[in-house]
């Protein structure tokens, strides 16, 4: 006897009319998206191609395109590539890199440990790990200022620790009390991305790793770490926007000091300071230009892991 | 999922129509910041003053609140201030007509010239300004503003040198005038100068006998420019405009500074227990000091114009304008509150007498004057390059 399987008989679906109810739900965000960041980038666009007024010295927007001057942008270009703002960009680019390796040396063991090993304290110590935001970002650094001068509680504890016998003078305008001041600032904004995907990770696959053989570093290193990389992605590009962009952590732990100045400052100083808003928009522009190649580095990395996992 | 061309063509005229809706829109809300060149008209004379509220536009902490409650007492009406951080930022916003106010309290005299032009202030009508004749005279027909057609000046302040008496001595950087910030070598990280291009570049002209404060010599303002620049190894310096609290807290030895710092120093900023004697404030002889003032005016077009006219006068009568001192620690600019009075009264201790400019300063005093557009781009350029420490 043999038996025979055919197929079942095919039902012609009928295609099904597009529903828009579940699309109207995306409309508060590109509204949010259109108001506050296409028209934003355009205005910051139409000033630094723009024109300023002979008179009051304001910046004068050129909202048309055809009107466009880009005589800011080629003399911001120009001292970039060779002159003064060069040195600000590869000093910013430096303490942004310095700052990130603080927060992932940092973050991810605290991450790592409340995701995988805090159990029934995690909810304490995720509030813990919260509670920095309660306070303002300006009030935290001015809090340093004072802890870090000369007589203050820093180097009293390092004194009393015997680490140093002679006071410090923190602020006196080194790199060194930046990158720490940004560390310190923005590690919150690392380790909790990095703890959501951290403690995702499946348990079952450590615990596999471990009955292969591997030994617990050789599990971190071959699992852990590589299924948390989407993780310190993210991460990672959550923090450094920001640092790129930061001006005040520079002003506030030196006081202006022009061998910490970075990029924010050049920009604040275009922007509010002087009667070349173009070039401060200009600034903005090309900043934004390097953060997109980051940030599409970041998307096709994400995109890639993503079609490896469905596979 | 893919894009096919004609998904991506479709999308591309949706963003054009976006663009064509949102071009128009952007030019329609934007507002005008540019001037125009329009003047505006003063008002008349015996007008009765509105019911408010009294719009002030200032710095922060720039005017006392105590004078401010005063005033609403006795006119009854509110007054609301809305504050900016620097002359820039208040230009623009006025110009643009982001901030309706009626009174721009702190204009820089280099400012002047161009907010009449723009018409962002208006022309004053003296019959409300009976306190006027109180003003320093040399500053009742001031450079910027010829006879105070259309401004009254607030404080005034000088530029020069505070210090930390107990750390160096006073005799040494009398001697030694600007160079005290280039000798600093023994306070490394302790050494500041204003964030202010002007100022800056301007005191290392100075320094090198120029004294010529309102060049656009590109030669000049380059030797400046290294001149300052050598200062970043020399002694680490600082740009900032916190001399008055950080002299006194003891993380600044020596700042180029404005005097008022060193009064505001005094009067706020000592640590309980530390003695006034450890401030110290050094200037140039007259002739060679740069004397500076911010002045009053009324926005053009404003809501409130004769209220507006009542509060500069008011800010004009000697004891409103010793309470307002009293609290800002910026000397008004008022022949009755001369160095003996202020010290006398105790606002100012002996030591900082050099922090109020006398007859002779004023009269032979340096005025940084507008530069135009070239100009201030020169300057601009050349402390872009200093703060940038490249």
């Amino acid at each position: 006897m043999t038996a025979t399987l055919s197929a079942p008989p095919t039902v012609a679906a009928k295609p099904r009319p597009k529903s828009r109810f579940w699309a109207m739900f995306a409309m508060p965000g590109v509204g949010w998206l259109v108001a506050f960041f296409v028209v934003s980038v355009y205005a910051v666009m139409a000033v630094a191609f723009g024109t300023v007024d002979p008179v009051l010295r304001t910046a004068v927007p050129a909202w048309n395109p055809l009107q466009w001057d880009f005589t800011a942008m080629r003399a911001v270009l120009d001292r970039i590539f060779g002159g003064d703002l060069g040195t600000v960009f590869i000093r910013t680019v430096g303490f942004v890199a310095a700052s990130l390796a603080g927060c992932i040396l940092i973050g991810y063991p605290v991450a790592y440990f409340v995701a995988r090993k805090a159990s029934k304290h995690r909810g304490l110590l995720l509030i813990l790990l919260v509670l920095p935001f309660w306070i303002s970002y300006l009030m935290r650094m001015l809090a340093w200022t004072n802890l870090l001068q000369v007589d203050g509680m820093v180097n009293d504890i390092l004194r009393f620790l015997h680490l140093q016998s002679e006071p410090r003078n923190w602020l006196d305008g080194s790199a060194s009390t930046v990158i720490w001041g940004l560390v310190y600032g923005y590690v919150p904004f690392f380790i909790l991305p990095l703890y959501s995907t951290l403690e995702r990770i499946d348990g079952r696959l450590i615990e596999a790793g471990r009955d292969l053989g591997a030994s617990a570093a050789q599990t971190f290193f071959r699992v852990t770490l590589p299924l948390s990389v989407p993780g310190l992605m993210a991460a990672s590009v959550i923090t450094i926007l920001p640092m790129f962009g930061d001006y005040y952590t520079n002003t506030y732990l030196t006081s202006g000091s022009p061998k910490t100045e970075m990029i924010g400052n050049q920009i604040e100083n275009y922007l509010l300071g002087t009667s070349q808003p173009q070039t401060g928009a200009a600034l903005v522009l090309v900043l934004m230009a390097f953060l997109f190649v980051l940030m599409a580095y970041y998307l096709v990395v994400t995109i890639r892991q993503q079609r490896m996992a469905e596979r | 999922m893919t894009t096919s061309r004609r998904d991506f063509l479709a999308r591309s005229v949706q963003l054009g129509a976006l663009l064509g809706v949102g071009v128009p829109l952007l030019q329609a809300c934007g507002g005008d910041s540019s001037s125009g060149g329009q003047k505006t008209q003063t008002i008349a004379d015996g007008l009765k003053p509105e019911k408010g509220p009294l719009r002030i536009f200032n710095y922060d902490s720039y005017v006392n609140p105590d004078v401010i409650a005063d005033f609403e007492a006795q006119y009854g009406v509110k007054v609301e201030i809305t504050t900016f951080t620097t002359d820039t930022e208040a230009v623009t916003k006025l110009a643009s007509k982001a901030i309706q106010a009626d009174v721009y309290h702190s204009m820089a005299s280099t400012t002047i010239d161009r907010l009449i032009a723009g018409g962002v202030i208006q022309p004053l009508n003296k019959t409300y300004l009976t306190n006027f004749p109180n003003v320093l005279e040399s500053l009742q027909d001031p450079w910027y503003d010829k006879g105070s057609a259309y401004s009254v000046p607030y404080v005034y302040f000088g530029t020069g040198i505070g210090y930390r008496a107990d750390r160096i001595d006073p005799a040494q950087v009398e001697k030694d005038g600007w160079n005290t910030l280039w000798n600093a070598t023994d306070f490394k990280g302790q050494v500041s100068v204003l964030d202010d291009e002007r100022e800056a570049l301007i005191m290392a002209m100075m320094r090198k006998g120029l004294f010529d404060v309102n060049t656009t010599d590109q030669k000049v303002i380059d030797q400046a420019l290294a001149d300052l620049t050598e200062l970043i190894d020399l002694v680490n310096v600082k740009v900032n405009i916190d001399g008055y609290k950080n002299i006194p807290e003891g993380t600044t030895t020596i700042a180029h500074t404005w005097s008022a710092d060193l009064i505001n120093a005094y009067a706020g900023y000592l640590p309980e227990g530390t003695d006034a004697s450890v401030l110290g404030f050094w200037h140039p002889p007259a002739g060679e000091y740069l004397v500076s003032n911010d002045s009053m005016g009324v926005v053009g077009g404003c809501e409130h114009p004769v209220l507006a006219h009542l509060y500069l006068n008011f800010m004009l009568d000697n004891a409103v304008a010793e309470k307002n001192f009293s609290y800002v620690g910026y000397l008004p600019a008022l022949t009755a509150l001369d160095a003996d009075y202020v010290i006398g009264k105790g606002y100012v201790p002996e030591n900082l007498r050099a922090c109020v400019p006398t007859k002779e300063d004023i009269t032979k005093a340096l005025f940084e004057k507008p530069l135009g557009v070239e100009g201030d781009a020169k300057y601009e350029a050349a402390w872009s390059k200093f703060t940038s420490g490249a």
